[in-house]
């Protein structure tokens, strides 16, 4: 009797993971990060005691570029060379199947890490720009077979690319006879008055007693924050009992921009750039924050480890960035997940 | 009867019989084809005795489905129905099962043909979330309270053939015990939400050799030792389902729920796990995520409490399948040849064909 009672007061498995560091450090490794975390769905920073988006920022944000949405693609179509030598440089596809489309598929996977003892979920890896996988390999024959006549798949896609200024073929004119239809990211801003913000020194990543907050309790904050939840902690309310950690200072107005879409990585680092030159004039605020969050189906979080959907697909990461342009980074999963790198 | 055995470099072809000659003359002929499945283990082909202990996915079975409700009792007016089957659909529900309930101490129970749900709805809702419209299957729950009841699944009416998961609900502990050793139904039913005249013991929970077993008990015996007989039964692939909308409309009901089921989870140690609604009206169904919030207070952690309301049903749709199929290797498709062929050509053997 005592054992599920014990597994009621568990929170289910999640990871956070916390780094610090300097922007201009020659070994930060925040691009680094940024640029491996590829599918992102939800852009949004908050700025304290401002009220006015700064002009800089604006403009990246209407630059932020658009993403196209292509309705039953067939999964072969991406395996074509024709589409690996104009768009993909370097790549891999990697497709998360169940257990019966696995085997009706037949192409060559590993079980998922988190499939227990019954195995319900399989990751097919194929290498694209592999020497062995040449238009007339073997391999390619097999992978298009499989794709194409033995288990034909069709998916609704999301596309993004980051155009260097090659020339030749767009996305829109390779997938014109599919219907693709372009989108634009969209962005929402809202001024928050009266808010409550935790006090932060940017070398105590710990939090120290009656000074300074923790890493981790900046991010349920900033959570709250985010999704307006009510922080007043009223007796008479009976959603919420979260407050604001202690010490807090009020600020006047904060800023929350937020930008829903499929955004890519070389977006956000130029977002971030932004937000480290907003602290090159003197301003009232002590730090600034940036969140990304990434799909909650994606088969992938970071690079190539595995991302599984138990009861909520979180995988998200948290820039914390300072006056003086010290950063935290702050990455979380859920259950089914490798650890951040 | 034709037949072809699917295998690395095996087949076989086998003449027809009179009686399917002349069945072929009637303008319809039953042919057997083997599913395109993996390579079926020789010991499975050969295998007489009871269930094969895996069972392979038929063709054309697609388990789109990722959550399920095994447990939607069919009620009499459509309209009701379909306004349940419309609040499944919208929670999630990819597959529904409609439960048609004979109770034997009621007399004059028939056996009826189940309604083909095509019938029914002739636009079924989607599925939230997917693109796919919902699914539905038929499933019978016999209440059983004498031994000569059970005779019914021994017939060979063509009724019971057609549902396509077979429940039972015993009422004493001898029919429970039969129910587990020697029916071939796919969920046997019990009621948590009662006290119940007989107690159950893990040896009849070892003898368990049915995919799914509802399991409704208000006190269980329970043995300090550990029975492999019980582990047996598990392997074989036994389920114990629990039901959750006594739990929302009573709070009594609730008791004996959670007491019965963390008692069950004690004895099978959480493996084999279905939890369902019986749900009779729109707002007493729950989400598929509610549901598995739900199976972490009745015991289970909370992969397990996800696989109750997804992998497990599956299983038990799987299960349901094959026993329409002799042994989850060979099953046979209705076809339909056009009566001017007949008295044209002379019955003859026809060349082998690849499958």
């Amino acid at each position: 009797m005592s054992v599920p009672l014990r597994r009621l007061r568990e929170t289910p498995r999640h990871l956070l993971v916390c780094e610090k560091s300097h922007m201009r450090h020659e070994r930060s490794r925040h691009a680094a990060h940024v640029r491996s975390h590829a599918y992102n769905c939800r852009v949004s920073f908050l700025i304290p005691e401002c009220g006015i988006l700064p002009e800089a920022l604006k403009s990246v944000i209407t630059d932020i570029g658009e993403y196209y949405l292509v309705k039953n693609l067939s999964l072969h179509e991406l395996v074509t060379h024709e589409f690996i030598n104009t768009f993909v440089k370097k790549g891999k596809l990697i497709i998360s199947v169940d257990k019966d489309t696995y085997e009706e598929l037949g192409l060559q996977g590993r079980p998922s890490q988190y499939s227990g003892k019954k195995v319900m979920r399989y990751i097919v890896t194929i290498d694209l720009t592999d020497s062995a996988f040449d238009p007339d390999s073997k391999k390619h024959k097999r992978v298009l077979w499989a794709l194409k006549e033995k288990k034909p798949l069709e998916f609704d896609f999301l596309l993004s690319w980051h155009n260097k200024g090659a020339e030749g073929s767009t996305l829109m004119s390779y997938f014109s006879k599919n219907q693709i239809q372009a989108h634009q990211p969209k962005a929402t801003f809202s001024t928050l008055r009266n808010l409550q913000c935790p006090v932060l020194h940017s070398n105590e990543l710990h939090g120290k007693l009656e000074e300074s907050c923790s890493a981790q309790e900046l991010f349920e904050w900033l959570g709250a924050v985010c999704n307006k939840v009510g922080l007043d902690n009223k007796s008479f309310s009976f959603l919420s009992t979260c407050c604001c950690p202690q010490p807090s200072t009020v600020v006047e107005q904060a800023y929350l921009c937020t930008i829903t879409g499929f955004i890519l990585p070389e977006k956000i680092i130029q977002l971030l750039e932004q937000l480290c030159c907003y602290f090159d004039e003197p301003k009232l605020a002590q730090w600034v924050t940036l969140t990304v969050h990434g799909f909650a189906d994606s088969p992938v979080s970071w690079r190539e480890s595995e991302h599984g959907f138990q009861k909520g697909g979180e995988n998200l990461y948290n820039f914390v960035v300072f006056r003086n342009l010290d950063y935290w980074l702050q990455m979380a999963v859920g259950a089914n997940d490798d650890c951040p790198p | 009867m034709r037949c072809w055995l699917a295998g690395r470099g095996r087949g076989s072809g086998c003449t027809a019989t009179a009686a399917q000659r002349r069945r072929r003359l009637a303008g319809c002929r039953h042919q057997t084809t083997t599913p395109s499945m993996p390579w079926a283990e020789p010991g499975l082909r050969r295998k007489r005795s009871a269930a094969a202990p895996r069972r392979l996915v038929p063709r054309g079975f697609s388990m789109a489905a990722v959550f399920a409700d095994l447990n939607v009792p069919g009620a009499p007016e459509r309209k009701s129905l379909q306004s349940l089957l419309e609040a499944a659909a919208h929670l999630g529900y990819s597959t529904v099962a409609i439960n048609h309930v004979i109770d034997f101490k009621e007399k004059k129970q028939e056996i009826v043909k189940p309604i083909s749900p095509s019938e029914l709805f002739p636009s079924l809702p989607i599925v939230q979330g997917k693109s796919k419209p919902i699914k539905i299957v038929t499933r019978l729950t016999l209440v059983v309270s004498d031994p000569s009841h059970c005779n019914v699944l021994r017939s060979t009416s063509t009724n019971i053939r057609l549902y396509d998961i077979i429940a039972v609900f015993p009422e004493t502990e001898k029919l429970f015990h039969v129910a587990c050793t020697n029916l071939d139904v796919d969920l046997i039913c019990v009621n948590v939400t009662e006290k119940l005249p007989f107690y159950f013991r893990r040896s009849s929970v070892n003898m368990n050799n049915f995919s799914t077993c509802h399991l409704y008990l208000s006190t269980v015996v329970m043995g300090a030792r550990e029975n492999p007989q019980l582990r047996k039964a598990i392997d074989r692939g036994v389920y114990f389902e629990l039901l959750y909308t006594p739990a929302i409309k009573d709070s009594t009901m609730r008791r004996y729920t959670i007491s019965n089921a963390l008692s069950l989870m004690q004895i099978c140690k959480r493996k084999n796990i279905i939890i369902s609604s019986a749900a009779e009206r729109p707002l007493e169904l729950r989400g598929p995520y509610d549901v598995a919030n739900l199976g972490l207070l009745f015991g289970l952690s909370e992969s397990d409490a996800k696989a109750a309301i997804s992998t497990n049903c599956r299983a038990v749709l799987l299960h349901g399948e094959t026993r329409k199929t002799a042994f989850g290797v060979v099953y046979t498709k209705k076809t339909h040849r056009a009566s001017e062929e007949e008295g044209v050509l002379p019955v003859r053997k026809k060349a082998k064909t690849e499958v």
